[in-house]
């Protein structure tokens, strides 16, 4: 599988992502990785109908993310990662997929968040997941469309 | 490049570009023309211009309005008439700015009539329906 761009935003497909960055990234799927939504009947149901057209949206467990991964069948599709959070991120890198850099588009605010930038609110385990993907290595890039300026998330973490 | 500039009834322009900038970033090459209450096509011949001269319309400039045969279509036409870089595409939505936006990024707007035609089309795909009893799985791949 080729990763076109692996982004966190808990909106998921909206706005940004179907009209810029599918656009930008030339993906030919669009692959939800989150528990949560993947049992959530509705909203994956949902989420199916909002692909861009010519792209092909999934709703998977991370398990099943990480056996699509693996799989030969989609060596060299485009894929676009989405993700909820940076645990499920954090989840796929520690099963092998190679993931270089992830852009954080948007994480909202809920009570027991704090903001970090306009668009990023994090928690003490999105902290936690964070600091250990940068650990490896990972970019971690917050950009809502790709001709904003890259934030770097470590440098608003501090 | 070639400018846009969204002539309206109003603030929707205004507005519309916001809209449009929260889900494309900020747009440099973008002027909204807004016609308030009292104001007739000469004022809003006035305010193109002006919008004009502030952007980067080397190219030509593609009027967005709001409603075909209204006040700020009709004062576009006066400028579209005798430039033929200049056009106009009515009905302007979210979907047809957004997709004139990223063409602006791609495209240095030389074949204004093709640009139109993109337009037209992004406005008409935006149109969509969804009720309950058009949810299909069939046609779903699965992975």
């Amino acid at each position: 599988m080729n990763i076109v761009l692996a982004r966190i935003d808990d909106r998921l497909i909206h706005g940004q992502v179907a009209t810029v960055w599918s656009k930008v990234t030339g993906c030919t799927r669009i692959i939800v990785c989150d528990d949560d939504v993947a049992k959530d009947t509705i909203r994956a149901t949902l989420l199916k109908q909002v692909a861009p057209a010519g792209i092909k949206s999934h709703v998977v467990d991370l398990e099943k993310a990480v056996r699509v991964y693996n799989n030969p069948k989609y060596e060299n599709e485009k894929c676009l990662l989405l993700f909820t959070n940076p645990t499920s991120v954090l989840y796929m890198v520690e099963h092998g997929v190679d993931i270089k850099s992830v852009n954080i588009g948007g994480m909202s605010f809920k009570e027991g968040k704090h903001q970090i930038t306009g668009a990023v609110s994090v928690d003490d385990q999105d902290i936690e997941s964070f600091k250990k993907l940068n650990e490896k290595g990972i970019e971690l890039e917050i950009r809502k469309v790709d001709t904003d300026k890259k934030v770097m998330l470590m440098d608003v973490l501090k | 490049m070639f400018g846009i500039i969204v002539g309206t009834h109003g603030l929707f322009a205004e507005e519309l570009v916001k809209s449009c900038e929260m889900i494309c970033g900020e747009q440099k090459n973008v002027a909204a023309v807004t016609l308030i209450p009292g104001e007739g096509p000469d004022d809003v011949v006035a305010k193109y211009e002006e919008a004009i001269k502030k952007l980067d319309c080397e190219d030509g400039v593609l009027f967005l309005n709001d409603l075909f045969g209204g006040s700020p279509y009709n004062a576009a036409c006066r400028l579209v008439i005798s430039n033929e870089k200049y056009g106009i595409v009515t009905g302007v939505s979210l979907p047809m700015l957004i997709e004139m936006c990223s063409a602006q990024l791609a495209d240095d707007g030389s074949d204004i009539k093709a640009l139109m035609e993109r337009a037209v089309e992004a406005g008409r795909s935006g149109l969509q329906t969804f009720h309950a009893s058009q949810i299909a799985d069939d046609d779903e791949e699965d992975l």
